[in-house]
């Protein structure tokens, strides 16, 4: 019996392996090979210029990137970016899966128009509002200046091109947020809200006492996904800014790019890869224990 | 405490389901009132526009003769406990008991003591620092219990509070409830679908079915004179046998005929005049169905033996009529039979009941 069984169990397992194998091996070409070759080329001078495995640096790459100050300016934008987009993000976010949490006419309506930004692909988002920020051919600066205000160069002027990607960032990826919270929302159970309404409660006391705890669990996977997307931004800078100008919009991930394949230097592009991607892969950890740590 | 008036309620959930419709019933002061009924039938909804969490589409609510229908349920000082206990999920079981009182502006001291009074009373003391999700599905049903408690309302409405117990927890509840009940004279309105609780613990009973109140009573009266058919197949587990039978006979009394058999009345009601040579539902609760003669009087019936299901304090024995319809009987512990084989029952036909066949009315 327990031999048969045994039997049984290994050729399902074969079969198993079988049919997962195509998949496997696709994955290991495209996401482990490259992953294996950065994590290998980050001890190593591998440059553009000299594009070989000779010479083996150790942790050079890493100590050299860390003493670099462009790098300190980067890490310095990405993390205003990080926390302006997401925390912006959630605000509003929330208020729109609250007030939609009350709606129940035109539901599918109101879920298509805040699906619509999420569903476009980044660099058409990129294209569309450079062109319509464009400082004199784009679209808003006209209606700004029909009403008789000054254009403004959304993407040229260092102090506004920051604020400018945030905003677009948000346009693009709120809806994400308003939809977690949303599904968040519509999941908690009626029973507390009635018990607080027999209470007394108001309806500040009911959000902050009922809604906020009971949807802490929801609250830090959305902030925790959007900040591992938000760390990883490329797209949005790589279309409408270029990190500029100067250095004022210049994430992390773009700045990597560029040290690759402006500054050549593909050894400490990786090394910088590898450190970034421990960053989030840290984050992601957390983010795996703490919903596990929930189930 | 206070006396609850329904005066000819209805609920109407858009666009036009109607969920509750004319129901009048009044709880007196300190009575303990259970609405039954099976799911959908408008028990829930009935409550909870009591509660003021649903508005009444139809007619008035009075809570000590005061119209509360457009009263905020904070402001009609009644507590509910839900069947799924929804406490606060972030608070201590003491922070879900002061949270109430807090909201009332109750000091902190009276706070304290009432908060105490209530633990030793529910024995949840030793729980009074955990949070609900240490505690079991028992546990959390007192703490439910408790903050209804300790806000010392007019009424309680309890919403299907024991339906997610075990069954041996369901029974030291009820009885706990029952004792709460006498012990604090409270006027407490129970919704439930489990006609056991219904009969245990209610001192009136009111039946409901498609929204409407079907029948109000003390619990043994619905359960002798059940106003028709459905009152009689809800109550009681196994439910009476309703079999389709004809009155029969010239004098007094007269007959039932029930599938080639001849069942003689132990006496004639006055409405069973009308019914002579018709059809009519003859009901007989399986208690009132016995294996021997008794003191006499039984009418007798033999019917084949389907399946005999012992219970352990009881036997239910499952038997086919001679055209093959099936009636239950519940019989001492002590009783077997072969499947398959003959038996001799013997009917209590003073306790028996007939109905109308259109209407579904009892005659008599």
């Amino acid at each position: 019996m327990t031999v048969a069984a045994g039997a049984l169990a290994r050729r399902d397992r074969r079969f198993g392996l079988l049919m997962t194998a195509p998949g496997l091996a696709a994955l290991m070409l495209v996401v482990l090979f490259p992953l294996g070759f950065t994590l290998f080329t980050s001890f190593y001078d591998f440059t553009l210029v000299h594009p070989n495995h000779d010479t083996y640096v150790g942790f050079d790459n890493f100590r050299e990137a860390w003493d670099e100050n462009y790098l300190t300016d980067a890490l310095w934008v990405t993390t205003k970016f990080v926390v302006a987009s997401v925390v912006i993000e959630f605000v509003i976010g929330f208020s729109i899966a609250l007030a939609l949490n009350r709606v129940n006419r035109f539901k599918n309506v109101y879920y298509v128009i805040l699906l619509a930004p999420l569903l476009m692909n980044p660099v058409v988002v990129g294209q569309m509002w450079r062109m319509l920020l464009h400082s004199e051919l784009g679209i808003i600066n006209y209606l700004i200046s029909s009403v008789g205000l000054k254009p403004v160069n959304w993407l040229g002027d260092e102090h506004i091109a920051f604020w400018t990607v945030v905003l677009v960032d948000i346009w693009h990826q709120v809806s994400f947020m308003a939809i977690l919270l949303m599904a968040g929302l519509a999941a908690l159970p009626r029973e507390p809200y009635e018990a607080a309404r027999m209470d007394g409660a108001s309806a500040i006391r009911t959000f902050v006492h009922i809604t906020l705890p009971l949807m802490r669990p929801v609250i830090a996977v959305a902030l925790l996904l959007r900040m591992i997307f938000a760390i990883k931004t490329f797209d949005i800078i790589f279309i409408m800014t270029k990190g500029g100008p100067g250095t004022a919009t210049d994430l992390i991930s773009y700045f990597i790019y560029r040290s690759a394949f402006f500054g050549l230097d593909i050894g400490r592009a990786s090394a910088m890869s590898v450190a970034l991607l421990v960053l989030v892969i840290a984050l992601t950890v957390y983010l795996y224990r703490y919903m596990k740590s929930l189930a | 405490m206070a006396e609850i008036a329904l005066r000819n309620i209805g609920k109407i959930f858009p666009p036009d389901v109607v969920a509750v419709e004319g129901v009048d019933l009044t709880i007196g002061d300190g009575e303990f009132v259970v609405l039954l009924g099976p799911s959908g039938c408008g028990k829930s909804t009935t409550l909870r526009m009591i509660a003021g969490l649903e508005t009444a589409s139809a007619g008035d609510i009075a809570i000590d003769g005061q119209r509360v229908n457009d009263v905020d349920p904070a402001d009609r000082d009644l507590a509910i406990v839900f069947q799924n206990y929804a406490l606060y999920p972030h608070m201590t079981v003491a922070q879900n008991l002061a949270f109430g009182l807090k909201l009332r502006k109750v000091p902190a001291a009276e706070i304290a003591r009432r908060i105490d009074l209530t633990a030793r009373m529910l024995g949840i003391e030793p729980l009074l620092k955990r949070k609900p999700r240490e505690l079991s599905g028992g546990q959390q049903q007192r703490v439910a219990l408790g903050r209804a408690l300790v806000r010392q309302p007019k009424a309680f409405l309890l919403d299907e509070p024991l339906s997610n117990l075990d069954a041996k927890l369901r029974a030291a509840m009820r009885t706990e409830l029952i004792k709460l009940h006498q012990q604090l004279g409270a006027t407490i309105v129970h919704v439930t679908h489990d006609q056991v609780e219904a009969m245990t613990m209610g001192q009136r009973i009111c039946i409901m079915k498609d929204g409407r109140v079907v029948q109000v009573g003390p619990p043994m009266e619905v359960y002798r004179n059940p106003v028709d058919t459905f009152v009689a197949g809800f109550l009681a587990s196994p439910p009476m046998n309703l079999l389709d039978a004809r009155l029969v006979g010239a004098g007094d009394p007269l007959a039932v005929e029930l599938g080639g058999v001849r069942l003689p009345l132990a006496a004639n009601r006055p409405g069973y005049a009308a019914y002579r040579d018709r059809a009519v539902v003859f009901g007989v609760r399986p208690e009132d169905i016995y294996e021997d003669a008794g003191p006499g009087g039984r009418a007798t019936i033999d019917v084949k033996v389907v399946a005999v299901e012992a219970l352990g304090p009881e036997v239910v024995l499952v038997a086919a009529l001679p055209d093959g319809r099936e009636i239950a009987a519940r019989l001492g512990r002590g009783f077997s039979a072969a499947v398959g084989g003959q038996q001799r029952l013997y009917v209590d036909l003073a306790t028996m009941h007939l109905f109308d066949t259109a209407t579904r009315k009892a005659i008599g």
